[in-house]
């Protein structure tokens, strides 16, 4: 995947089975975000396959790019968090959930906002069915965004760094309900910084460097013998601060 | 004297009626507009920016004159109001276009993503995530563009639609009391003007109120 001439996501491999939790951790700039967005084509890869299920989604080099049918079956099998929270903020917490369970799974209002608000109960915030984004903390925000993305039943969830826009304290909140979800075991590629996350929820840590997976291996492996200098000197870095 | 009033103050009927009519051309057109010109190639995109920028370098005054009396040398003659009616309209369709634009560039990266991630369709995304936000931010802009077209209108008095400024311009010669009639002008735009922007001002007021844009 490009950027101009920059190679940001660089023969990238990446299997993970139904039910595992990847965390993706590496230098920022390392294409954590650009390989994330690659999967749901956010960004458009050079060349590259993508198979969810039985679903395969093949992009070849000077190709015309795929069409919008497929682009959107793509789509509806990952459900994306973004480190932004990006909710809709004109949309009340119960609208941001029920938009996309209307417009692309044709469900009925009544059957969609009854899913939204057992989401909304499902991330803890049932009371704020009715309030508006801007009227909710960030952890908050982010738990809604969760329940967003949940609510169009994907194979795989992705979250980019979705606590890195919060405080530490309000960052817990989320991560408590990402955990719920790996032990209820949803599919989840997640990039982040927070080693404790990657080590306790995690099945496996994924490092990218330039570009490239550098290694990758079960949590307590990995974060105890990293094979790499490169990866000692990230995770030394990351335990400093 | 006050016969040349009540005279003047029914024109207000002609010009909030052209107004109206430009400023509901411009709507209507300008959405389409933008929609091609964020959709079609780069092409189209170029003719559309080009007729866009055509309408508002050429003042309204050559436009309604060209229109006027130019049109009739290819046979087209075109009455005062309808010309009024669609110079008015092609300018407001040019401006609310760029005041589209404008309001879509404010729409933050990550909307379009987040709706791309949930896999809306392009139509469903601006219905439902882009437009309802772009208008939040535009209604101040769009307000003040309605002011400033109301005003605009008084140009149609030259081509004789008979709205406040023409009957102001006939009172006078009649009266010789230039002083008085233009006066009364001014008060009469003065009082359409003002629930123009006070209504603005409460609604963009409720809307902030609810939602602040992410
Ligand atoms: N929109 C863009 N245009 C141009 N270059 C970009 C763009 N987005 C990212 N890049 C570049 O691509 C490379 C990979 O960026 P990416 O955002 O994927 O890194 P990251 O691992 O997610 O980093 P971080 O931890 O800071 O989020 C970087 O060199 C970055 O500067
Ligand atoms: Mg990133």
């Amino acid at each position: 995947m490009q950027f101009g001439d920059l190679v940001a996501v660089d023969d990238v491999s990446l299997t993970v089975d139904r039910g595992e939790v990847v965390a993706i951790i590496g230098p920022s700039g390392a294409g954590k975000s650009s390989f994330l967005r690659c999967l749901n084509l956010l960004e458009t890869p050079t060349r590259g396959r993508i198979r969810v299920g039985d679903f395969t989604l093949q992009i070849d080099a000077g190709q015309p790019a795929p069409k919008a049918r497929e682009v959107h079956r793509l789509r509806s099998h990952f459900g994306m968090v973004f480190q932004g929270f990006n909710l809709f903020p004109h949309l009340t917490a119960l609208e941001n959930i029920s938009l996309a369970q209307r417009r692309v799974l044709g469900r009925p209002q009544d059957e969609s906002d009854s899913r939204s608000r057992e989401l909304l109960e499902r991330v803890g915030l049932a009371e704020k069915a009715l309030s508006y984004p801007g009227h909710c903390s960030g952890g908050q925000q982010q738990r809604i965004a969760i329940a967003r993305a949940l609510a169009l039943e994907p194979a795989v969830m992705l979250f980019d760094e979705p606590t890195s826009a919060l405080d530490p304290e309000i960052g817990l909140e989320v991560l408590q309900v990402m955990r719920e979800l790996a032990d209820e075991g949803v599919t989840m590629v997640v990039v982040t910084h927070e080693l404790a996350f990657a080590r306790d929820v995690s099945d496996r840590i994924v490092v990218m460097v330039s570009g490239a997976i550098l290694e990758e291996g079960p949590p307590a492996q990995l974060l105890r013998h990293p094979q790499h200098a490169r990866t000692r000197k990230f995770l030394s870095a990351v335990l400093d601060r | 004297m006050m016969e040349y009033l009540g005279y003047i103050a029914i024109g207000a009927g002609a010009t909030v009626g052209l107004t109206a009519a430009a400023f509901v051309i411009g709507i209507a057109l300008a959405v389409p507009v933008e929609w091609v010109r964020r959709t079609a190639p780069p092409f189209v995109r170029g003719l559309v920016n080009a007729a866009i920028d055509v309408i508002r370098a050429v003042p309204n005054l050559v436009w309604l004159f060209l229109v006027f009396f130019g049109m009739p040398q290819f046979g087209i003659v075109l009455g005062p109001w309808p010309t009024a009616i669609i110079v008015l309209g092609m300018y407001s369709t040019a401006c609310i276009a760029e005041i589209l634009r404008g309001g879509i560039a404010a729409i933050g990266q990550g909307q379009w993503e987040a709706a791309n991630a949930l896999g809306l369709r392009q139509f469903d995304r601006a219905r439902f995530v882009v437009a309802p936000q772009v208008l939040r931010v535009t209604i101040p802009v769009l307000a003040t563009f309605a002011i400033s077209l109301l005003k605009e209108s008084a140009l149609a008095s030259t081509i004789g639609v008979l709205e406040i400024t023409y009957r102001a311009g006939y009172a006078t010669q009649r009266t010789g009391d230039g002083l008085t009639m233009f006066l009364v002008a001014g008060v009469i735009y003065l009082l359409l003007s003002l629930p123009l922007a006070f209504a603005s001002r409460r609604v963009d007021g409720r809307l902030r109120a609810r939602f602040s844009l992410g």
